[in-house]
């Protein structure tokens, strides 16, 4: 038997009509949702003119353009024309979603145009309306048209000038006046996401695989969005911070004395001169001075935050590790390891500030009365015992039995073992972890705030180090007030910023960069170790 | 095993060591937390004690060092619990249930020495309800992104993308909102003064979504394959298998997940201290998310500054609330994540 009359293509391989225009239809509203957001953050604001024409009323007929489409296509493929696989009936999710959009919709409208006091009731059943339409009738025929019939009307409320550059609505009980400059883009952005949402069902012919475009459109637009959101946050504080943070930097290179000794028999010194390079970075290497000409620093803070840093890995991870080996190797599943788990649970919940109480309120007082260095090493090193426990407990699980199996067959004892066998192996995933954990507490504030503080805005780093007479002749001075970072950026927001925004925008430039380092360093090492391990 | 038969399987040679190093932990913890005795004194013996055990019995004496190091979490949580309780007990002892639901004035008053945490509860609960209606639909669908849509090309760009999200510190966001949309909403919406619950729940949101999405990504993620196969096998398309298998096997993960947002939003302290205005009052009306009130957190940050006696020990009970619904919303997300291991057979 001829196979090739049997068969037909089972897959095309080309675009059929329908998915053309209905992709051209997705792109329209996407792009309308791209330039709603850059006008809600007055960035292209929608009153500005291109040929004459205002961006709003702009949004208004693209949105238009993709709701007509929308309705044309779901009536074409309800008549016959448009090649489609619709189901018999919209989904419920479809009825409650274009149901809670349209009750929204006519009760704004009958709340503020028409001025009823019926706004409610009206909203309920323009709502039941829309949703009844949307889920009992065919899916070609429901979902367009109602929810198309949306896209079109905002869109023609935009193009019309009825919501645009001029507008204003103030809701009785909130203390806000909407305005257009706002107004207009939130309708579009509203109008362009349900737009795309069905045009992207209709490029996909309606049925299972449009509804699968459909939520595939608005999952891809959310996760594009998670991204830009966070390129705009840093790029943000980038441009703004960059300026005052890098300004007055100045370097050189300079011919200096670099070797002198003396001759005794000619009784003279000779000096050797050499080239010398000369740095100097006002905004880092400066404390904050109340001169003029002189440009403030955050010395002291650095200093503060690097000192807070190296405490708090030193008392954490030892603890840490000791207690997730522990877990891992020694203790059984029962009633013991529960409890630590909870435990270790419960501290990596812990509000900030709670810790930052709890220093107030115990180590404080025990630890000279005064705040402290050594009370926010304390502070912060509880708050990163938990995220060490937890992923130092991941990464033991994650060595492989064998390796443990294999060393007890060869007679090793069982802390040998975990000494040389299972904590080498474990310590990329360890390292990992503890640098991620580190530049998470680099960046916090609450627990500082309540037992770190020194003077606000401090002209000099704190002298950690100082002499001693005898044996050990290094003493550590922990126990003074210091400042930090985060500390710092809070007291210059707190202190009243006013013309001084230069400097607060430099903080904040340099706090980002010091915690993202640590992100970028902890993320790039766990891509190495996993490369290097294959896993 | 009972607890006789279980002493009996003690190694008598580990239990001297954990006698005596253990013991001399203890007494330090003990002379640090009452100031009996100088802590470094019996720190120094601690150190002794456990050099001369690392040294001749090393086995033994790491199992025990290592043992007190699993211990000092469970320490350092009890320590938390007490101090907090103790410093919050005179307000609580003054004020009783008013504390919690007092609603006519006068409600802070530091001179007159009222206490009411109502406020704050309320604005906790705005601001919580904003971040929560933010980050748990849009951290749910970045989840099933990362986990069942994506290519793996675009899987390694926005899976740090969320982690370095998470790893902004919160006063950088706090800044943000102060600086950018504290300025936007009074200039081009007109609310009238500077900060709203609306935009600190709105940061307090997009703090919380990264957690969201890792935690409901690890759910969606231990789905086994096998499921997801069959689904297939049955002809339904991808988005069908995702919604109708993968997301209600995971279920309990996904609700473990938003749990866990939600613990972090009540928790979130620097944003919302620098947006909010700090204004210990109820907004009015109540359903004014434009007003700029206080959250219980806020409240903390605001006021420890000059604040002694009985006003420093209301902060404490402002504390004690958040410690609770926290480790509430953290033992009920642990018990359904547990629940979830059970019925879908977890990791091994």
């Amino acid at each position: 038997m001829s196979t090739d009359t049997v068969t037909g293509t089972l897959v095309r391989s080309e675009s059929t009509t329908i998915e053309r225009f209905g992709m051209a239809l997705t792109a329209l509203a996407a792009l309308t949702v791209a330039l709603a957001i850059l006008g809600l953050f007055v960035v292209i604001p929608v009153s500005t003119t291109v040929a004459g024409i205002a961006v709003s009323t702009l949004l208004g007929t693209g949105l238009l353009a993709v709701g007509l489409g929308v309705v044309a296509a779901g009536i074409g493929s309800w008549v016959g024309p448009l090649e489609t696989d619709p189901s018999r009936h919209g989904s419920p999710t479809d009825g409650v979603l274009v149901g809670c959009v349209w009750l929204a919709t006519v009760g704004l409208v009958a709340a503020h145009t028409l001025g009823t006091a019926l706004w409610p009731l009206l909203a309920i059943v323009g709502g039941g309306l829309a949703a009844a339409g949307a889920t009992f009738f065919r899916e070609d025929v429901g979902v367009p048209v109602v929810g198309g019939g949306f896209v079109a009307f905002a869109g023609a409320v935009l193009a019309t000038g009825t919501v645009g550059p001029g507008w204003q609505f103030a809701p009785s009980g909130f203390s806000v006046t909407l305005t257009g400059t706002v107004g207009a883009p939130l309708i579009a952005f509203g109008g362009g996401l349900l737009g795309a949402w069905t045009a992207a069902r209709v490029a996909g012919g309606f049925g299972a695989r449009g509804r699968q475009n459909g939520a595939y459109a608005l999952i891809g637009t959310n996760a594009v969005g998670m991204l830009s959101l966070l390129l705009a946050l840093v790029g943000f504080i980038v441009s703004k911070g960059i300026g005052p943070a890098t300004q007055g930097i100045r370097y050189g290179i300079y011919w200096q004395p670099q070797l002198w000794f003396e001759v005794p028999i000619l009784d003279e010194y000779v000096i050797i001169h050499g080239p010398e390079l000369w740095f100097h970075w006002p905004f880092v290497m400066n404390g904050y001075t109340q001169l003029s000409e002189a440009i403030n620093g955050v010395l002291p803070a650095i200093v503060g935050t690097v000192w807070l840093v190296i405490g708090t890995v030193v008392f954490a991870v030892p603890l840490g590790i000791g207690a997730a080996v522990f877990l891992t190797e020694y203790a059984e599943q029962g009633r013991f390891t529960s409890l630590i788990e909870i435990a270790t649970n419960g501290l990596w919940s812990t509000p900030s500030i709670v810790f930052g109480l709890f220093g107030l309120a115990f180590l404080v007082p025990r630890l000279g009365n005064t705040p402290s260095l050594l009370a926010g090493q304390l502070v912060l090193a509880f708050m990163l015992l938990p995220v060490v426990v937890i992923t130092t407990r991941e990464a033991l699980l994650a060595v492989p039995d064998e390796y443990r199996d294999a060393s007890a067959a060869l007679g090793v004892t069982k802390w040998e073992t975990i000494k040389s066998v299972v904590l080498p192996a474990a310590m990329p995933g360890i390292i990992t972890g503890v640098i991620l954990g580190v530049g998470r507490i680099a960046g916090e504030t609450a627990p500082i705030l309540l037992v770190l503080g020194s003077q606000p805005f401090p002209r000099t780093a704190p002298d950690i180090f100082s002499l001693t007479g005898g044996f050990p002749f290094v003493e550590l001075n922990l126990v003074q007030p210091a400042s930090a970072l985060p500390y710092q950026l809070y007291a210059v927001i707190s202190g009243g910023v006013g013309d001084d925004t230069a400097f607060a925008w430099g903080t904040a430039f340099v706090l980002l960069l010091v915690v993202l380092s640590f992100y970028a360093i902890g993320i790039a090492s766990r891509a190495y170790f996993r490369r290097k391990l294959n896993q | 095993m009972t607890v006789k038969a279980r002493v009996a399987t003690f190694d008598p040679e580990t239990t001297a060591i954990a006698g005596v190093v253990g013991g001399l932990g203890a007494l330090t913890v003990l002379a640090f937390v009452t100031g009996v005795v100088n802590p470094s004194y019996v720190a120094g013996l601690f150190a002794l004690a456990a050099l001369v055990g690392v040294v001749t019995r090393q086995g033994p004496t790491m199992k025990v060092l290592l043992g007190l190091a699993a211990l000092s979490t469970v320490l350092v949580l009890g320590l938390i619990m007490v101090y907090l309780f103790v410093k919050a007990w005179p307000v609580v002892e003054r004020m009783g249930l008013d504390l919690l639901i007092k609603t006519d004035e006068p409600l802070w008053n530091t001179n007159a020495d009222v206490y009411a945490l109502t406020p704050m509860i309320w604005g906790t609960i705005v601001t919580t309800t904003i971040a929560v209606a933010v980050a748990g639909p849009l951290g749910i669908a970045g989840a099933v992104f990362i986990s069942e849509m994506a290519p793996s090309w675009a899987r390694e760009i926005i899976k740090p993308a969320v982690e370095v999200l998470a790893g902004i510190p919160s006063i950088v966001y706090g800044f943000l909102g102060f600086m950018v949309l504290n300025k936007f909403m009074m200039y081009e919406l007109g609310v009238p003064q500077n900060g709203t619950l609306l935009i600190a729940g709105l940061v307090i949101g997009v703090m919380a979504l990264p957690t969201v999405v890792s935690v409901a990504e690890d759910a969606l993620a231990a789905v086994p394959e096998e499921m997801k196969s069959g689904s297939l096998a049955l002809g339904s398309t991808d988005w069908q298998t995702t919604t109708d298998v993968t997301i209600p096997a995971a279920l309990s993960g996904i609700s473990a997940a938003v749990l866990l947002g939600v613990g972090r939003a009540v928790g979130e302290t620097m944003a919302a201290v620098i947006i909010l205005a700090n204004v210990t009052e109820f907004p009015i009306p109540g359903f004014d998310v434009f007003d700029s009130t206080v959250s219980l957190t806020s409240l903390i940050a605001s006021q420890y500054g000059n604040a002694s006696g009985m006003h420093l020990s209301a902060l404490f009970t402002a504390g004690v609330v958040l410690f609770v619904t926290v480790m509430l919303l953290s033992v009920g997300s642990q018990l359904i994540e547990r629940h979830m291991e059970q019925k879908l057979g977890g990791n091994q």
